[in-house]
């Protein structure tokens, strides 16, 4: 966590060295400025809108899924996963763990992939407390309907690639 | 601090799935919501915060030219998949990404480079890979579902250009101009 941190950071640092040598101290200043205006847009909104996600995260059973998506669901299961992976709430700490446990507890390949699909391209608390805020809610439309088959084709996809190499045993890592 | 119309959208939110919470599981669920919300907002305002500035630099970087010539409309697949590319290399969670988004819808990339860099980043992003897929899920199921996103992206921003010129769903004008 700490050196993803200091990553960024020195990234950042990197780049205001280029600007200011490209561009001086104003451009350096215009772009603490952009960078305040959008953080004073996301003073408020962002800690409502984690506390939602935590909320739901609460609220929501995860556990009593896996049997409705297991190997022989198909393209139905593909489908409910895709969907199911959508309302998954919270970031990678979180929904790595939950997908995790839905895999052990029976669900198929093919199904965690469309779940893990789903959840990366609708997480809609990703779409609250960032998308939104920062893009609108017309990127957010736009970007939905366009990606809304992306998580059942990822499905399928691994589904013929399991049924083509033959042998291929993907399961659940064991620790 | 003024208000927005949208922090109401968001507080209202937050209301009703505290309610549900509560109507679920009651004052432990509800203390353990804000325990995690609490610390999910310290971990995150440092990469935040560095994700704002960089949007900010970037936009004093890129050429607005260069931009729209190689992201823009008329970019076709090569925009795309040089928009895929960047999206997976990106690191950082949401909090960096978008940032770089709004940056680059400012400099002038369409809304196919725009949703092709989102979903690449969201379905392929190395950075997430490394860190989180592999350790728990394994090689061999972060392999096939690294392989079988692949193209993805691609697909989207292609679907993202057909729906802009088909349908009403358009990306507003671009803001600050």
């Amino acid at each position: 966590m700490i050196w993803i941190v200091t990553g960024i950071w020195l990234v950042t640092g990197a780049l205001a060295v280029w600007v200011h040598r490209r561009q001086g101290k104003a451009g350096l200043r215009r772009s603490g400025g952009f960078a305040v205006s959008q953080g004073r847009a996301l003073a408020l909104r962002l800690p409502l809108a984690m506390l939602a996600a935590s909320f739901l995260a609460q609220a929501l059973p995860i556990e009593h899924i896996a049997s409705v998506i297991g190997p022989q669901s198909g393209l139905i299961g593909i489908v409910l996963a895709a969907g199911l992976g959508g309302f998954m709430p919270g970031g990678p700490m979180t929904s790595f763990p939950i997908a995790l446990i839905v895999y052990e507890g029976g669900a198929g390949t093919p199904q965690i992939v469309a779940l893990l699909a789903g959840w990366s391209i609708f997480a809609m608390h990703r779409v609250l407390a960032y998308e939104a805020p920062i893009m609108g809610w017309a990127f957010v439309a736009l970007r939905m309907s366009a990606c809304a088959v992306l998580p059942v084709l990822a499905g399928l996809f691994a589904q013929a690639a399991l049924a083509v190499s033959e042998g291929l045993q993907i399961g659940p890592a064991i620790f | 601090m003024k208000v927005s119309k949208s922090d109401c959208v968001f507080g209202a939110i937050a209301a009703a799935s505290g309610l549900l919470c509560f109507w679920l599981g009651g004052v432990g669920a509800v203390r353990a919501a804000l325990g995690h919300a609490g610390g999910l907002l310290i971990l995150v305002l440092p990469q935040l915060a560095a994700g704002l500035l960089i949007g900010g630099l970037v936009q004093e970087l890129v050429d607005r030219e260069k931009v729209s010539r190689l992201l823009g409309t008329q970019s076709g697949l090569v925009g795309l998949s040089l928009a895929t590319a960047a999206g997976m290399v990106t690191p950082g969670g949401p909090f960096t990404s978008f940032p770089l988004v709004y940056a680059l819808w400012i400099a002038g990339a369409d809304a196919g480079a725009l949703i092709a860099y989102v979903a690449a980043w969201a379905l392929i992003g190395l950075n997430r890979l490394i860190v989180w897929e592999l350790p728990f899920m394994g090689a061999d199921f972060t392999v096939l579902r690294f392989v079988v996103c692949l193209p993805l992206p691609l697909i989207a921003g292609l679907i993202a250009r057909w729906l802009v010129q088909v349908t009403p769903l358009k990306l507003r004008e671009v803001p600050g101009e």
